[in-house]
């Protein structure tokens, strides 16, 4: 097992520098010229130019690109123009943010929707199999914009329960930093959540039908436990795919709930870098996320073999 | 079998008209107390009428929403109207608009005097001006050598270039200094009132370094207490400004990008005013019976570049033709259903004071059969193709959609409609590329800020005059008004040249956009500008709230 992690960790490596090309290439096709868009209409071209060389950005292509590649290898994401700090600083300030974000939604998401999908499952066809698999469709295709427009006119504008926008502060009371986060989570959960009830109910469907669910029930198991603990165990890696597949989109930044809640994470400050050509920032956070992605894949590899050891990644023979 | 199909066929008609039906609900809800349009008329400033004492008026914290970040206080870093707005909160220029932008007014200087060759500026400064406390000083007296340093690091160091015309300062005493341009230039009074170049103590410039744009330290108004990037900016009273005494306590910057957000917000209450309000929000705040809303006229011109240099519009006669196929004052009503704006006609605004009415007579009007006629006579009888350029803001695409049916229809012109954000779009259009391009422009009411930058040939290359208007004549009396220092000579100057540019028909001025505010009716003696610019505390505004 430790082999396969080491082996992984190996693989980042190629990954992380063919990303970095990727980035570095991809930033510099874009069309719009980075002095002028973060200076705006009004600066005088002489202005333009000299930030233009401040910038580096008169140097040839190939240049930039050594220059890149040996900042990187040091470790020196560079500094973003706008905000006038080096680029690692804003990735570690905004990072916490989006993952309290991330994590709080996703904990609502898989409380609400493995057991959903399990009883779902278990009552196929069923009236609450029905609505519930017609809700998860729906929520499925909620324009994440709209609903949490309607989150905020309900709760915030019309019962004045929740606040609208921003993030709280725990020097302000536990309350004002719990009351910030609950409409964005909602927000952020209600895909996830339609995803994990569809692919939890699925997964549970092939294996209830097998075999050894049948002799399970047969030996005269109680059905709570052959479900909930022989069936769910062995349903589990399809819907562990799916969690860490939305664990690394979430962490990357969700980019329209952090717009409409004012939520100061990495989705917004991308956005922003990409709008102002603030290259460094885009190469770091990018660079960032790409990591974010291999690791967190590394790691559902890993919770794989803890709950399904027959999942063999060394591709000897065997493993029962 | 088919009865469970048929049964699930039912619940999805059943779920999604409910769906449906929720959604269109929740409309009316928008208006929660019923009868909000009949309070339309907002209820007249609330309290004008009941005296309330100088003590109750102290007190109480107010929250202003930006709809851009700013990012960087440092007062020679900032780019954008919203770091403005935030850095003149905390530090102060040597001289200020006053809040109706008629003449420049003293702030840190008490009284100016030019040198008759227009090359040499002495200020008096105020003897009683204490910076912030900061890190590294602790609230000393703001001196000479402070003004010294702030400008000449403007001069040599500034992002924008703003102060490029001055060569160096000279100290004559501890409360007098004199500004050495390098050029004359009549701008230079109006470029000190800019953000970029209020003054800033040394010792924290130095001692912060980098980090200097987080911890901005003035002598304004208020002082920094915590800078939230991209969430707030927190402000605390400056309890020794030199002015007088803010009546608030606090004053919190909040950035909140979206439009719908910012309407909400102020409906909650969690901010006190909503700026730069427009589309359906400005409905949406007039509905409000707990609301308020304020507008002015704008310094402000929506506009479409035609290019001058290539292509069919190179051609003054398709220009003017292309002019007299749109009915400019439907299409401002189109454009601006909720009435954010003014038809335009030249582009100056009308608040600047080189605007000259008489010329708005001299713009083609809506004429399509003359315009057909023109279009034939330039050898285009069967019309033509072009592009068009525009950033993805609504109001500037809607534009775009009118003029191509106007264009199609009348002259059987194909016009594409391009949309890109910011970054792609100021580079085709500064580089002149496009055919066309839509963009608007607001400044100062000095007339140099508009038509120098826009008009002047020098400025080819750059977003202003991307359309690549070069006329030496025009040029000639650009130059000439900056030069001189009497305001109403250079006005006449400025008129001159406006006609030269009228009469070239080259683009289609078609808007002043108001600037729109919503408020909490607490908020008491706030005063509009027509610059966009907010102004808290001042010598000449006090804002405080009711409790």
């Amino acid at each position: 097992m430790i082999k396969t992690i080491l082996q992984r960790i190996l693989q980042l490596i190629p990954i992380l520098f063919i990303v970095s090309t990727i980035v570095f290439v991809l930033t510099r096709i874009i069309p719009g010229d980075p002095a002028v868009t973060m200076l705006g209409p009004q600066a005088p071209v002489e202005a333009v130019e000299e930030l233009r060389e401040e910038l580096g950005l008169n140097k040839s292509i190939g240049e930039q690109y050594i220059l890149y590649l040996k900042n990187v290898l040091k470790g020196d994401f560079g500094k973003s123009y706008a905000y006038n700090e080096p680029v690692t600083k804003l990735i570690f300030e905004r990072f916490p943010n989006t993952l309290i974000l991330t994590a709080i939604s996703l904990i609502l998401a898989i409380i609400i929707a493995i057991p959903i999908g399990i009883i779902s499952a278990t009552k196929q066809y069923s009236i609450f199999d029905y609505v519930s698999m017609i809700g998860a469709l729906v929520g499925v295709s909620m324009p994440i914009f709209w609903l949490g427009l309607m989150l905020v006119l309900v709760f915030s504008v019309n019962l004045s329960w929740l606040p609208s926008i921003g993030m709280g502060s725990l020097e302000n009371g536990i309350w004002d930093y719990v009351s910030h986060l609950i409409l964005p989570s909602v927000c952020l959960a209600t895909i996830p959540a339609a995803t994990f009830a569809r692919i939890t109910r699925s997964s549970m469907l092939d294996i209830i039908k097998q075999d050894y669910i049948k002799s399970l029930r047969s030996k005269g198991l109680k059905e709570r436990i052959v479900i909930w603990k022989h069936a769910l165990k062995n349903a589990l890696p399809p819907i562990i795919t799916v969690i860490g597949l939305q664990i690394s989109t979430s962490l990357s930044g969700a980019i329209l709930t952090e717009t409409i809640f004012g939520w100061p994470g990495m989705g917004r400050m991308i956005v922003d870098a990409i709008e102002n050509r603030d290259y460094a920032l885009i190469q770091g956070t990018v660079l960032f996320i790409a990591f974010l992605f291999v690791f967190i894949n590394l790691i559902v590899d890993i919770i794989y073999l803890y709950v399904n050891p027959k999942i063999n990644y060394e591709g000897k023979k065997g493993g029962e | 079998m088919i009865n469970k199909r048929k049964l699930l066929a039912i619940l999805l008609v059943i779920v999604l008209s409910v769906t449906m039906l929720a959604g269109c609900g929740s409309k009316p809800a928008e208006n929660p107390d019923d009868g909000g349009k009949d309070n339309e008329a907002p209820a007249e400033e609330p309290g004008s009428n009941e005296p309330v004492s100088e003590e109750d008026k102290f007190g109480g914290v107010m929250t202003v929403a930006l709809s851009s970040s700013p990012k960087n206080l440092d007062p020679v870093k900032y780019t954008g109207v919203y770091e403005g707005n935030v850095i003149s909160s905390i530090a102060d220029t040597l001289v200020k608009y006053k809040q109706d932008l008629s003449e420049i007014v003293p702030s840190l200087a008490t009284e100016w005097t030019t040198s008759d060759d227009g090359k040499v500026y002495t200020f008096k400064l105020r003897d009683d001006v204490y910076f912030q406390k900061g890190e590294y000083q602790d609230g000393r007296q703001m001196t000479a050598a402070d003004v010294k340093y702030a400008l000449e690091r403007s001069a040599t160091e500034s992002a924008m270039n703003r102060l490029g015309m001055l060569d160096h300062v000279e100290i004559v005493n501890d409360f007098e200094v004199k500004c050495y341009l390098k050029e004359p230039n009549s701008a230079f009074l109006t470029v000190l009132t800019d953000a970029g170049n209020v003054i800033v103590p040394q010792e924290e410039v130095e001692g912060w370094g980098d980090s200097f744009g987080s911890h901005l330290v003035g002598t304004g108004p208020f002082s920094i207490k915590e800078f939230k990037k991209d969430q707030e900016v927190v402000l605390e009273r400056n309890e020794n400004y030199w002015a007088t005494k803010p009546y608030l306590e606090g004053l919190v910057y909040k950035i909140i990008t979206d439009p719908n957000q910012m309407t909400n917000a102020l409906r909650t209450g969690e901010i006190d005013i909503a700026t730069d309000l427009g589309g359906e929000s400005v409905k949406i705040v007039k509905d409000d019976a707990k609301l308020t809303i304020q507008e002015v006229p704008g310094l402000h011109v929506a506009y479409l570049y035609m290019n001058l240099m290539n292509g069919p519009t190179a051609d003054i006669k398709v220009r003017e033709a292309i002019i007299k196929a749109i009915d400019i004052e439907e299409m401002v009503k189109g454009i601006y259903q909720y009435d954010e704006a003014q038809r335009a006609y030249l582009p100056l605004p009308p608040g600047s004071w080189g605007y000259d009415e008489t010329l708005e007579d001299s713009i083609p009007t809506y004429d399509p059969e003359k315009a057909k006629e023109l279009l034939t006579e330039a050898g285009y009888p069967d019309g033509f193709s072009l592009e068009v350029y525009v950033s993805n803001k609504p109001a500037r695409v809607k534009m775009c959609t009118i003029i191509q049916a106007y264009l199609k229809q009348n002259l059987n012109i194909d016009l594409e409609i391009k949309t890109a954000e910011w970054g792609t779009f100021s580079e085709v259009a500064s580089s002149g590329e496009a055919d066309m391009y839509g963009m608007s422009w607001t400044w100062y009411p000095d007339p140099f800020f508009f038509l120098n930058k826009m008009f002047h040939s020098s400025e080819i290359g750059a977003l202003g005059n991307g359309q690549g208007f070069n006329n030496p004549d025009v040029d000639k009396l650009l130059d000439e008004a900056l030069v001189i220092s009497d305001t109403e000579q250079r006005a006449e100057l400025y008129k001159q040249a406006l006609k030269l540019i009228t009469e070239n028909y080259s683009r289609i001025n078609y808007s002043n956009e108001k600037v729109i505010y919503g408020f909490n009716p607490e908020v008491q003696d706030f005063v509009m500008r027509a610059d966009n610019k907010i102004v808290v505390c001042s010598p000449e505004v006090n804002v405080w709230m009711k409790h």
